[in-house]
């Protein structure tokens, strides 16, 4: 039985303040699986994620996005997320005045779950939920308040942009778990969410079953395969290996 | 009766200690039932009590303060008298609704309350006209007495129609530490109001926290001030004031002077939400006439980034959602029990000021 591609994007061009970040990038993600992206600092993981979310700064010059069959590339940012793709941001902006209590709630309908409350118990976030959003949060807070939206969300197709940089052990350990919780329906199932993981070191994918791993460089992805090979030579010989790999393959 | 919903007021509601209605100059409604508070038109009360007119009346406010004021000269206009009796601390607010039902009506009153030694009030004044009035003028002296350990928390709603003049002259004196915790909030804005309020802080540990939120709209003028005293030893104040305009004109001013050793704060900020209309001006002052006196004050004027707008709207907000989460936000927890009125006239300054249309929410994630 052939797979719905939950996430379809098509010879992707994108630039932000007349600067192309992003050339040519094809990628296909299928119902219920997790992708990881890898690649250094500047690459284009972090633009490929906003651009999938439609932040109108990344401007799509040629190519498109297709979830689940529909064409997104020109939908505005509330349509994309209502329609079921979610992002736990890197770096969000603080919210005075907003709390993660009043997000949570939104993003919930209002009323939140008592799996959702369980949720905010097990992230160690009680005493967070009432505080202006990341006003003195730390590294470790904001990821895990990002992550438990992105729960409350539900989305069918999730993103998470680098949930391993900058956290201490315990949130990691946290954040794998929720993680591994967020992708855990069965493929065959509807509501099987996919997902695409940017990682530096995979540490948090302890938890979260990734079906292939993709490897971007100057804003191409140059190279997909198996996640735990990709990973390893990663881990060993640093992306030297990925630039050789390159030119042997020019 | 309904409309005076829209600024706190709810007639017969058992949740209230005691209700007046002064619709005009006269007053139609009143009902109180609580022991140690007394709740009067205040003609009716200048009758009864001859100390009335000796210790307090015009005592707050100088008669001789400005052009307003001296208008009331020989005049002994309506108005109400609220008095809780030394050591009650009533436990349920008490609430009066300012009304203007007839266009083109000028509305004068002069209301007295007096919350005696260790007494306690919480206070709701709904100050308002009723749709069909455009034009109106509401002038209005207020005096506040707290006493000794006493306390007053006093929530001031304003919903004006478009052409209204308003223009209340507010004197509050607190003695020995007597707490004067006020709200103000202009929910929909007049042609022009000045609000300047005075507090003196006369007791040893008096303290006094203000604070104003001001939603205006194209072509209102609305100024908001107050000068704190703080003359008594150890007294403190805090004064906030929120402001934002969708195309009109907002003056935040305020002004501490610290006449002893005191320690007080003064914070003014506003949000602009259109391009070229409308404007705001934030001046916070400090006046020390004491080497103890420990004061400070900030100012900002901004708008809500794309960045947090757009944040939200990865979350599935609308555009005007998020930046009624935002604008609602930035106006602080100040305005407890206004919810739905305050989050309905946002959205609708959010909707006019060009933000995407106010619609139903619905979720499909």
């Amino acid at each position: 039985m052939t797979k719905i591609n939950r996430l379809e994007i098509k010879k992707l061009c994108v630039e932000v303040e007349g600067k192309k970040l992003l050339e040519d990038v094809n990628l296909i993600i299928p119902k219920g699986e997790v992708h990881a992206l890898m690649g250094m600092n500047g690459s284009g993981k972090s633009t490929l994620m906003m651009t999938i979310m439609g932040f109108p700064k990344y401007k799509i010059s040629s190519g498109k996005i297709l979830l689940n069959g529909v064409d997104v590339t020109d939908m505005p940012i509330d349509e994309r997320a209502r329609l079921g793709i979610g992002i736990a941001q890197q770096r969000p902006p603080i919210l005075p005045g907003v709390t993660l209590a009043t997000i949570l709630s939104y993003l919930d309908d209002g009323q939140p779950t008592k799996a959702l409350e369980k949720q905010i118990t097990y992230m160690k976030m009680d005493k967070y939920t009432e505080r202006d959003l990341y006003k003195g949060f730390s590294g470790g807070e904001i990821k895990r308040a990002e992550i438990l939206q992105l729960f409350a969300q539900s989305p069918c197709f999730a993103m998470l942009d680098e949930p391993d940089s900058g956290v201490d052990l315990e949130s990691l350990q946290l954040m794998s778990v929720l993680m591994g919780q967020l992708f855990e329906k069965d493929e065959a199932c509807d509501e099987a969410c996919s997902g695409l993981i940017v990682t530096h070191y995979g540490d948090v994918l302890e938890n979260v079953h990734v079906n292939k791993a993709h490897v971007m460089m100057n804003g191409k992805i140059c190279c997909s395969g198996n996640p735990e090979t990709i990973v390893d030579v990663i881990k060993s010989r640093g992306y030297e290996a990925c630039i050789l790999c390159m030119e042997k393959g020019q | 009766m309904e409309i005076l919903k829209e600024v706190g007021v709810y007639v017969e509601d058992l949740n209230r200690s005691g209700t007046m209605v002064i619709r005009d100059e006269s007053p139609i409604y009143i009902s109180n039932k609580t022991s140690g508070m007394e709740l009067m038109p205040i003609r009716e009360a200048l009758d009864k009590y001859k100390w009335l007119r000796d210790t307090y009346y015009w005592k707050a406010v100088s008669i001789e303060s400005d052009k307003i004021t001296k208008e009331y000269m020989g005049l002994d206009p309506q108005g109400f008298f609220l008095r809780v009796h030394k050591g009650a601390k009533v436990k349920l607010p008490c609430q009066v609704a300012l009304y203007i039902g007839e266009e083109k009506k000028s509305q004068y009153l002069h209301n007295v309350v007096i919350v005696e030694e260790d007494a306690e009030l919480e206070l709701i004044t709904g100050c308002l006209t009723d749709p069909i009035v455009k034009s109106a003028s509401h002038v209005s002296v207020d005096e506040q007495y707290i006493g000794k350990n006493a306390k007053l928390i006093q929530t001031m709603v304003h919903s004006w129609g478009e052409e209204v003049q308003v223009q209340p002259r507010s004197g509050t004196i607190v003695e020995d530490k007597g707490v004067y915790e006020h709200r103000f909030v202009v929910l929909r804005s007049p042609k022009k109001s000045v609000s300047k309020p005075n507090t003196y802080l006369n007791g040893q540990g008096a303290s006094a926290k203000l604070t104003s939120v001001v939603l205006g709209s194209q072509e209102s003028e609305i100024e908001v001030g107050g000068d704190v005293y703080l003359n008594g030893q150890k007294s403190s104040a805090e004064l906030i004031h929120r402001g934002v305009s969708n195309g009109g004109q907002i003056y935040q001013s305020g002004l501490l002077i610290g006449k002893n050793t005191c320690r007080a704060h003064v914070d003014c900020a506003g949000i602009l939400l259109k391009e070229n209309i409308g404007m705001i001006e934030s001046i916070p002052g400090l006046h020390a006439y004491h080497p103890e006196a420990m004061m400070s004050h900030e100012a900002s004027i901004g708008r809500v980034s794309p960045e947090q707008i757009e944040y939200l709207q990865s979350k599935g907000m609308r555009e005007h959602e998020a930046l009624t989460l935002l604008v609602r936000g930035f106006i602080g927890s100040e305005t407890n029990g206004l919810g739905k009125a305050l989050d309905d006239q946002i959205t609708s300054m959010i909707t006019l000021a060009g933000h995407g249309e106010a619609e139903e929410r619905v979720c499909t994630a």
